[in-house]
């Protein structure tokens, strides 16, 4: 940064001083968030991971447990089925929803009549109550005689799916209802940052008659990487700890057809009050995403142009 | 923008085939915007329909969209059933004061974040970021227990210091915040200005867009919020709306009409707000200020 | 680096302790301990070599054995204090309640025993019920100190117990000479160990509703109080009719597993903590039979679409419904406002084969005392009212059917308005079985059930598949 770089090249003492008053500037940007960051949600958090190394059944009773919990996670059966489930959402989630998003914010930037109402309108899954989300989502999906399969079956298609009452296709319900759900959320973020793209940009490459998708191509996806990176990021995070879509659509069912890891913790916090196996099964879930929220973040140093 | 660029193409090129094309394009896309629009707003239709039947008719199927005799009878039910003016008012405090809190504490950080360099930031930057990464679920019970040592249960503070302080408002104001030009900031430094008049007179100014989504965000969320009210408050004068919802549902049946039509009105503030926050959303670039 | 880690680990352990381990109210002895836990941490954050943290962890595992200790005889002291208690001083009990709005007899309760006991104010914390189980687990586990716990159910009931989140009764019964046979064996099933943690005052059975219209039309019989599962899928045949949408359905299943699965312990040879569930096997074959032919709702499209049992019925969809004598009070209630048009009957729950009439399955609801609770005398006063014949009677009033099931208690409950003709003759138990028996092992077993259930049930495995999936899979869980 332009500042560092100026006080390293001055005198050595003042160079320190300097550099120490610039770092309690910057720090105190950080601290109001971080004050009340920590104490409230960090320390808990710690709490938490510390109790994987332990066992716990919520009221008394605190003993160390070393590996044993973690241990358990290789004979659990449902942690195996959860994390595969976690996974498969995940990967049919995070793409979809950027993709759908992306396109729909490119679409309501344009002046096109009514385009208030359509943002409305796409932003309301997301503020709608679960359970009418949840309702009419299977409504639509509803076996017999529901619309989709009614479409189906017009199509010559004898045996539809089953939907979220089926084995095979309720994880698929699932991430087309959560796509849906949150595809307008995205929306919103990306419309914000199609804000920030200078018009001179534009005027630009048509002069040097360059077409749309060359326009696209070359100004409005690099400009849009910082979003695109948050986005990805918030995603996949999200994606790995969804509950309450699922608690409401299928509540892990058909038998463990939609259970995935945050529904799993909850279970056995919350139904069979092992607080320390919950938490190393939260462990694991927080190293996954760490991981891949740290390649993200080498990622984004590559295509994320910082100026 | 693209506006201005659509423009320039109708100029290069005014043959009427091209102008058919983008026709055809158009109404395509109308077609397209209004069918998805329709299928955004199934939730909306059958909460609506819902709130006008009986309950034993709510989960009938195949679903009578349009009630042969809608019972607006409802909508005035819901006042005397439970507080509902008090849950408007508790939910509507909380959300302004967390908003408010977020909007500030989150930004302001985001600024050092994202336009400045110490030491230490990207660590720091990756605990925030990480810590989105756990659960809620995996430590509530550890949080409640500090908040109930601190003597915070059933007050409306706890909520306030749970949730005006996330990772989550630090991070998007960041990435929004990266891509305002640095020379903006290095002339302004030039010009003798400290780093926090950098953030009040050039970053706020710039950044409409995202505190309206961050605003936006955050206001959702608190409103719509159910878990942290159900843990933390008890007192009837505290509930929010979101609690007094789930009221209605009882142990073995259910008022499904009842809790439409009050999840209907309470779904207009956070509507009003999102129309209200539409403008900046389409504000040109040049409103914004910067002209290279 | 690392050590600034070990540091903040070893920190955050002390402050667990600090906090999780002196949930209860702090006694002098606790607090001093405190003293020297907060010392400790000073030392702690002072401490520079590995042999020091050593020794300080050593330290910190000695004091919370003490910590421990104390906080047992502070419970102690504290229980003998609140025994020498008189009682005429104004006292407010807390009780943990859900559903106030919807659910009038709490408010009623809590009123009756006000009038008789001036110095004491109740107050209800009320929570809505689908979330009342784990809001009341989160405040426990936060040390809370609400007087009286209502327990839903026996998942609910055994876990408090065996956390000791509640008082044991046994003694405070035999003290007060509380005859425990007028619950008719409730007691007894909630009898872990020899000892008992909470009073029955609610108890539903489970009956058979029927729409005595659909069962005019087909000029049928009603069905008759003694009537096995057998007879029921005849009967269910017999009386199903139509198709589209005027299709009336012979019977009705709700989701839950219990609808199944109750019938197959009704004869108490088998619970549903079993490490052989093929005894499930005749009543998951009548009732996939009755699906495929098309008697009864498909599982799966009840299930997509969020289908109550409770309109179905009240639309005139299905003729018998077997459920829980919780519906009687919203059945009249619909009735009343002419939601329901039509007349309907309750009798007594279908039975396997050699099986006496009037078996059924039941669920409890009871009252315990917080293990926190302040006001432990008083507290357990209330309770005797509550649970009691008098609380009975005000209950059954109210349309709900209390553990208490005198021939009295049954009159009050009879002549509520509405009340279907030939109450008093379903109402007739010989046996009632719990649906959960009271284990440890409950809510993990459960849990395996349930999803299960749901397999067989939407036809994803056989039923011979599920039962031996059940059998595998629980006896594994319970192994560990």
């Amino acid at each position: 940064m332009e500042t560092a770089e100026l006080t390293n090249n001055t005198s050595s003492i003042s160079a320190q001083q300097r550099k120490r008053k610039h770092n309690l500037t910057c720090y105190s940007f950080i601290l109001p968030n971080f004050l009340g960051f920590a104490i409230f949600t960090l320390i808990p958090m710690v709490f938490s991971l510390v109790l994987a190394f332990l066992h716990w059944d919520g009221a008394n009773k605190i003993s160390f447990a070393g590996l044993d919990n973690f241990k358990q996670l290789l004979e659990d059966d449902t942690f195996r089925i959860a994390l595969l489930n976690t996974f498969y959402y995940v990967i049919g989630t995070v793409p979809l929803t950027m993709l759908v998003s992306l396109g729909l914010a490119l679409l309501l930037n344009q002046p096109l009549v009514g385009r208030n109402f359509f943002r409305t309108a796409y932003f309301f899954p997301y503020v709608a109550s679960l359970v009418a989300v949840a309702v009419v989502w299977n409504m639509l999906f509803y076996p017999a005689a529901g619309p989709v399969n009614e479409f189906l079956r017009m199509l010559g298609v004898t045996e539809p799916p089953r939907w979220s009452a089926s084995v095979d296709w309720a994880m698929p319900t699932v991430i087309m209802a959560s796509v849906w759900r949150y595809m307008g959320y995205y929306m919103v973020i990306y419309l914000a940052a199609l804000q920030g793209i200078p018009s001179q940009l534009y005027e630009a490459a048509a002069l040097d008659g360059a077409n749309g998708w060359q326009r696209f191509r070359y100004i409005t996806l690099p400009m849009l990487a910082p979003a695109t990176f948050f986005i990805s990021i918030m995603l996949t995070i999200t994606s790995f700890k969804v509950f309450d879509l699922i608690m409401v659509m299928t509540n892990g069912g058909p038998g463990r057809a939609t259970n995935v890891l945050v529904l799993h913790t909850y279970n056995i916090a919350f139904r069979q009050f092992r607080f320390g196996y919950s938490s190393a099964i939260a462990m694991v879930l927080f190293l996954i995403v760490l991981i891949i929220t740290i390649v993200q973040f080498r990622m984004e140093d590559r295509w994320v142009d910082y100026q | 923008m693209q506006n201005l660029s659509v423009q320039n193409d109708t100029k290069n090129r005014e043959d009427s085939s091209y102008r058919l094309k983008l026709w055809i394009g158009r109404i395509l896309s109308y077609i397209f915007l209004i069918a998805l629009a329709a299928i955004m707003l199934l939730p909306f239709f059958w909460m609506l329909s819902s709130s006008l039947k009986l309950e034993k008719d709510v989960f009938r199927f195949p679903i009578e969209w349009i009630p042969a005799n809608p019972l607006w009878s409802n909508y005035a039910t819901i006042w005397t059933r439970i507080p509902f003016l008090t849950f408007f008012a508790n939910s509507t405090k909380l959300t302004v004061i967390i908003t408010f809190l977020q909007l500030a504490t989150s930004s302001f950080a985001a600024y050092a974040f994202a336009k400045l360099d110490f030491k230490g930031r990207d660590t720091l930057f990756l605990a925030y970021v990480a810590s989105i990464a756990i659960p809620w679920q995996a430590y509530m019970v550890p949080q409640f227990i500090m908040m109930r040592k601190m003597g915070l249960v059933d007050t409306h503070l706890s909520l306030i210091l749970l949730q005006a302080f996330t990772a989550f408002g630090v991070f998007l104001m960041r990435q929004f915040f990266i891509s305002i030009p640095n020379e903006l900031l290095d002339a302004a430094r030039i010009d003798g200005l400290s780093e926090y008049g950098i953030y009040f007179k050039i970053m706020l100014p710039l950044s409409k867009p995202a505190l309206a989504t961050l605003t936006l965000f955050s206001a959702v969320f608190v409103w719509n919020d159910f878990m942290g009210p159900l843990i933390y408050l008890n007192s009837q004068s505290l509930k929010t709306i979101q609690l007094g919802l789930r009221m209605f549902i009882q142990q073995y049946a259910a008022d499904y009409n009842l809790i439409m039509a009050a999840s209907l009105v309470s779904l207009i503030p956070v509507i009003v707000l999102f129309l209200a926050f539409q403008r900046f959303f389409i504000e040109g670039i040049a409103s914004t200020g910067i002209h290279g | 680096m690392k050590r600034n880690l070990r540091l903040f680990t070893l920190i955050v352990v002390l402050v667990i302790l600090a906090t999780g381990c002196t949930a209860p109210p702090a006694a002098p002895d606790t607090s001093e301990l405190e003293a020297q836990v907060a010392d400790l941490q000073a030392q702690l954050e002072a401490a520079s070599d590995d042999e020091a943290m050593a020794e300080l962890e050593a330290q910190i595992a000695d004091l919370q054995t003490q910590l421990d200790a104390a906080e047992e005889a502070a419970a102690a002291a504290a229980e003998a204090a609140a025994a020498e208690e008189a009682a005429p001083e104004p006292v407010t009990l807390t009780m943990a309640i859900w559903d106030q709005e919807t659910t009038p007899y709490w408010q009623v309760l809590a009123d009756a025993y006000q009038a008789q006991n001036p110095n004491v104010t109740i107050e209800l914390l009320d929570t809505a019920s689908a979330e009342y189980i784990d809001k009341v687990n989160v405040m426990l586990s936060g040390g809370d100190e609400t007087d009286i716990i209502t327990i839903k159910d026996i998942p609910q009931y055994s876990g408090l117990l065996e956390r000791g989140q509640i008082v044991p009764l046994t003694s405070l019964i035999a003290d007060a000479g509380i005859d425990t046979s007028v619950y008719s064996g409730a007691v007894e099933e909630l009898t872990y160990e020899g000892e008992v943690y909470a009073l029955p005052f609610r108890s539903d059975i489970w009956i058979l509703y029927y729409n005595k219209d659909v069962f005019d039309a087909a000029g049928l019989d009603y069905p008759a109080n003694d009537i096995t599962w057998d007879e029921f899928d005849q009967l269910a045949r017999e009386v199903t009719s139509g198709s589209g949408a005027d299709k009336i359905y012979g019977a009705h299943f709700h989701t839950w597993r219990s609808c199944v699965q109750l019938g197959t312990v009704q004869d108490g040879l088998n619970t549903v903590i079993s490490d052989d569930y093929s005894f499930m096997k005749p009543m998951y074959d009548m009732v996939i039979g009755m699906q495929q032919d098309g008697i009864i709702m498909d599982y799966g499209e009840l299930r997509a679409g969020s289908i109550h049992y409770r309109g179905v019925f009240e639309n005139g969809q299905i003729a018998m419904l077997p459920m829980g004598s919780w519906l009687i009070g919203t059945l009249i209630d619909a009735k009343a406002t002419g939601e329901m048009d039509f007349e309907w009957g309750i009798g007594q729950y279908p039975h396997p084969d050699g099986v006496e009439a009037g078996t059924t399955a039941g669920t409890l609801t009871s009252l315990a005392i917080n293990s926190n609770s302040k006001n432990k005398e008083a507290a357990w006063d209330f309770i005797q009212f509550y649970t009691g014949i008098e609380g009975a009677k005000v209950l059954a009033g109210t349309g709900n059917l209390p553990a208490i099931r005198t021939p009295e208690v049954l009159d009050v409950f009879a002549s509520v308005e509405g009340m279907p003709e030939g109450t008093k003759e379903a109402l007739q138990t010989t046996t009632v079985r719990l649906e959960l028996p009271m284990d440890p092992n409950v809510s993990v077993v459960e849990q395996i059930l349930n999803e299960e259930h749901e397999l067989i049930m939407t036809g994803s495995v056989s039923v011979d598949q599920g039962i031996e999936e059940m059998t595998t899979r629980i006896n594994e869980a319970l192994s560990e």
